[in-house]
């Protein structure tokens, strides 16, 4: 792609002996908002400090703007990152948090004043100027942190785990606070997350890593709907996976006969796409739970337990009693191996 | 246990422990000419004493010098030293860990001979420039073992994020790690003066004409007369001590670092 | 960004090669020393040293009162320890600071007090005869019971401290609950509190030892040259005879010393559990 705003090309990262990315390659358009999702130790918090310059890469090129930024040192490279951590200085207030990098910039006196409280402003700190860093919430916190990044006017945002360290209500609200920013300002933002719902609900695109590669890139529709392989599957909440033979379902446990042809290795089903209560197959019912709007069963069957979500309208099957359930073609997932 | 022996036991330990420098107060307010508690007497003319001897003028300069430069010495060295070892995966830190941490296990007095015969001796140092890397080495530990607890508590990603907000390395130092350790510094000072100053072992050896640190002097003193100046000097150490203690623990929780 | 290894070497190193070329290596040539002749390697420095009664004498005399000293100091330690941690966080921090003033003391003031208090005029001795106890004044200043008890105060709190805050680290209610099923306070002691501040009374014991061991001052000015302990051997040994080999052999000695009171103490603490 030739209107990438950053690209990495065959870039291997590695921490002394130890390679932890292996020749990814990725384009980021201007303007979008990309996570990089997969577990502990995917890699995409070492790609993230690569794109800041806090790692040098082993080989390969970033280019950010149409400019080679592989050898720049991160201190001149005009990326912002928010960290977990927050990372805000604890000796300044917030002010002075937020001036920081206007100052070393050596921006007249005026203007530093003007930018840094028009970033308070945009995150909702006015008025906390004095306040040490220790003297706000976490929620606060992260959102000078922002600020900090945001005056900088950076190229690339990047952020790591914006919403892991907030509480569920704080974490909503974060939420729309990142997408507005991102809409207000137009910068380009990339956070990392091992959360599949925040990236699913915050990104344009996702990336999701797995052992230093990239497994699928797409969109959150297509990542949710279309995952094509076990590992995204799983990660996107296709509980149950099986190999097919032939017409034949088959686990370590047993097989099943599959009601249709398919043509792939492995299919898999959501909860909600496995049908209770009608079907050629049965099973016994091992746990049954109270979830809302549905009610959530595992069932014992030939091929091992399966987890299945009913609808609230049909009657609760009590444990132990045998029911009969449904894995239809039109709910299935095909996966590569 | 019952209240009254929680401090009945606490008292004679106090007692043990603080009562001998007490007594040492009231000896050298002696009005008489020899030393003895309860004094003969209170006046403050040995106190006054103390000033007027030459020796003690000359070798307090010089334990001051020793204190305060040896222990500058020390954080210049240590400072950095304490930095690495906790933010870079050295190879060999350990062994480097351990030859920074050693003057604190090495007998002193060992020290000062070592110094004197394989330095002053043979390479021609002087006995002062002898004293002072000697009183670093003792300091040196102290430094960075001080310094390093409180660079622990600092996260290393803050000055990554100066570093993204446009720092250089050593801007993101003096600008972001210095200021929070500032009172860990400050304590390694503190802790490295009252050392050095209050050391005798290693500058036993490590004396010659007019150079003697001032526990040396007064040790040498004391062989000589048995009068109470001793007593008011030592007194008077104690409470120079006290007060730089005391002050360091109002301004910046001192006992944290220690 | 932290793993730049050359510069961060270059941060450690001038206090790592200041600590070596300073301080190491000249020790180490001190410690050498007894081992050379004009002829090669040779252990006569040790065998002579030790064959002569006196300095077996000091020797036996330094070991017997740091391991005294460390023990006595222990037994007051836990005491005070556990009075300092049973009292109110308000009381606690000003008495621990107490127990801590006298180490920013100087030695020699602290040491000199003493003489004050045991010599010829001194506290005792004037109880003593004004009580009819003795018609002349007895001699404690010059004796193993005067560097005893100058040592034991020396380094007594540096026991405390440890101790507390071994002790501090115990669980809140293991003591009441230890109690509650049925153990005495002997008991509660050596099952419960010993077990869980062994690492205190380690740390503790060695600073202590280690410090009675190679204490200058107080031998000095209250041994004098009737009670000799190594240290003051080896001053008397270089100043007044110049006999360097016999430093090189008191040194290793001090030095092997505090090395095995520390391994000692440390396999003690782990065999127990």
């Amino acid at each position: 792609m030739s209107d990438a705003f950053v690209s990495l090309s065959d870039l291997t990262l590695s921490y002394g002996q130890t390679v932890a990315v292996p020749d990814l390659d990725l384009d980021i358009a201007e303007g979008e908002l990309i996570a990089l999702l997969g577990p502990s130790g995917c890699g995409k918090t070492t790609t993230m400090r690569a794109i800041a310059g806090l790692l040098t890469p082993t080989s390969g090129k970033i280019v950010i703007d149409g400019r080679d930024v592989t050898r720049t040192p991160a201190n001149q490279r005009g990326i912002g990152l928010v960290f977990q951590s927050y990372a805000l200085f604890p000796h300044l207030s917030a002010f002075e948090n937020v001036a920081f990098g206007l100052r070393l910039k050596k921006l007249p006196e005026r203007e530093i004043r003007a930018k840094t409280e028009a970033g308070l402003d945009t995150v909702g700190l006015a008025g906390f100027e004095k306040r040490k860093p220790a003297e706000l919430s976490g929620g606060q916190q992260q959102r000078l942190a922002l600020a900090r990044s945001l005056v900088m006017e950076p190229k690339v945002l990047l952020l790591d785990e914006p919403l892991s360290n907030l509480d569920a209500r704080l974490r909503l609200e974060m939420r729309t606070e990142l997408q507005r920013v991102q809409k207000d300002t137009g910068v380009t933002m990339v956070f990392v997350t091992h959360d599949q719902s925040e990236a699913l609900a915050l990104a344009d695109r996702i990336v999701l890593m797995k052992d230093g590669r990239i497994e699928q890139l797409g969109t959150p529709d297509e990542l949710y709907a279309r995952p094509a392989t076990v590992f995204a599957a799983d990660f996107m909440g296709f509980e149950n996976i099986f190999s097919v033979n032939g017409m034949e379902l088959v686990s370590e446990t047993g097989r099943l006969p599959l009601g249709f042809e398919a043509d792939c290795p492995k299919i898999a089903w959501r909860p909600a796409g496995v049908t209770v209560g009608e079907g050629p197959h049965s099973g016994k019912v091992v746990a049954s739970s109270f979830a809302g709007d549905h009610r959530e069963y595992v069932l014992e069957t030939p091929l091992g337990q399966i987890k299945a979500d009913a609808p609230i309208e049909i009657a609760e099957v009590p444990a132990g009693a045998v029911v009969s359930f449904d894995l239809p073609q039109s709910t299935s997932r095909a996966l590569a191996a | 246990m019952a209240r009254t022996t929680n401090w009945v036991v606490l008292g004679l330990t106090l007692t043990f422990l603080i009562g001998p420098f007490i007594i040492i107060i009231f000896a050298g307010a002696s009005a008489g000419e020899s030393l003895a508690f309860p004094p003969a007497g209170l006046s403050l003319k040995w106190y006054a004493k103390v000033f007027t001897v030459e020796s003690f003028r000359q070798s307090f300069m010089l334990s001051m010098f020793l204190a305060v430069f040896g222990t500058l010495a020390a954080l210049l060295i240590g400072v950095p030293a304490a930095y690495a070892l906790n933010r870079y995966k050295l190879p060999g830190d350990e062994t480097i860990r351990t030859i920074v941490a050693a003057p604190i296990i090495v007998p002193g007095i060992i020290v000062g001979l070592a110094l004197l015969r394989y330095l002053v001796v043979p390479l021609d140092f002087t006995v002062t420039m002898a004293l002072f890397f000697a009183h670093t080495a003792l300091v040196l530990p102290y430094a960075v073992r001080v310094v390093s607890s409180s660079l622990h508590n600092l996260r290393a990603d803050m000055e990554e994020a100066a570093v993204l907000l446009g720092c250089s390395r050593l801007q993101a130092f003096t600008k972001v790690v210095l200021p929070n350790i500032r009172g860990g510094v400050l304590a390694a000072f503190i802790l490295g003066f009252v050392t050095s100053f209050n050391q005798v072992p290693v500058s036993l050896f490590l004396s010659g004409p007019g150079v003697r640190t001032l526990p040396i002097d007064m040790l040498a003193y004391m062989e000589i007369t048995y009068d109470p100046s001793v007593a008011a000097l030592s007194a008077l150490l104690a409470f120079m001590s006290l007060a730089i203690v005391f002050a360091a623990e109002r301004l910046l929780g001192f006992s944290r670092y220690v | 960004m932290f793993l730049n290894n050359r510069e961060g070497l270059a941060l450690a190193l001038p206090a790592a090669i200041f600590s070596l070329l300073l301080f190491l290596v000249p020790v180490a040539i001190l410690l050498s020393e007894a081992f050379r002749s004009d002829t090669g390697w040779t252990l006569s420095g040790y065998t002579e040293f030790f064959s002569k009664p006196l300095n077996q004498v000091v020797f036996f005399r330094t070991l017997k009162l740091g391991v005294l000293v460390a023990g006595t100091a222990a037994v007051i330690g836990y005491a005070a320890a556990f009075c300092i941690v049973n009292l109110g966080p308000t009381a606690r921090g000003r008495i621990f600071g107490l127990v801590v003033l006298p180490l920013m003391i100087s030695p020699v003031a602290r040491t000199y007090a003493w003489i004050v208090i045991l010599g010829r005029t001194g506290i005792v001795n004037d109880t003593i005869v004004g009580l009819g106890l003795s018609d002349t004044p007895i001699r404690l200043l010059f004796t193993e019971t005067a560097v005893f008890i100058g040592l034991l105060q020396l380094f007594l709190p540096l026991m405390i401290i440890s101790l507390v805050s071994a002790m501090e680290n115990i669980p809140r209610d293991v003591i009441p609950a230890a109690r509650v099923l049925g153990a005495n306070w002997i008991q509660v002691f050596i099952r419960v509190i010993l077990p869980l501040t062994k690492e205190g009374l380690v740390i503790g014991g060695t600073l202590v030892f280690t410090g009675a061991l190679t204490a200058y001052i107080t031998p000095a000015i209250l041994g004098g040259s009737k009670v000799l302990m190594l240290e003051t051997l080896l001053y008397q040994r270089v100043n007044v005879s110049n006999d360097f080999v016999s430093a090189s052999v008191i040194a290793m000695i001090l030095i092997v010393m505090s090395f095995s009171a520390n391994l000692l103490l440390k396999r003690i603490a782990t065999a127990r559990s």
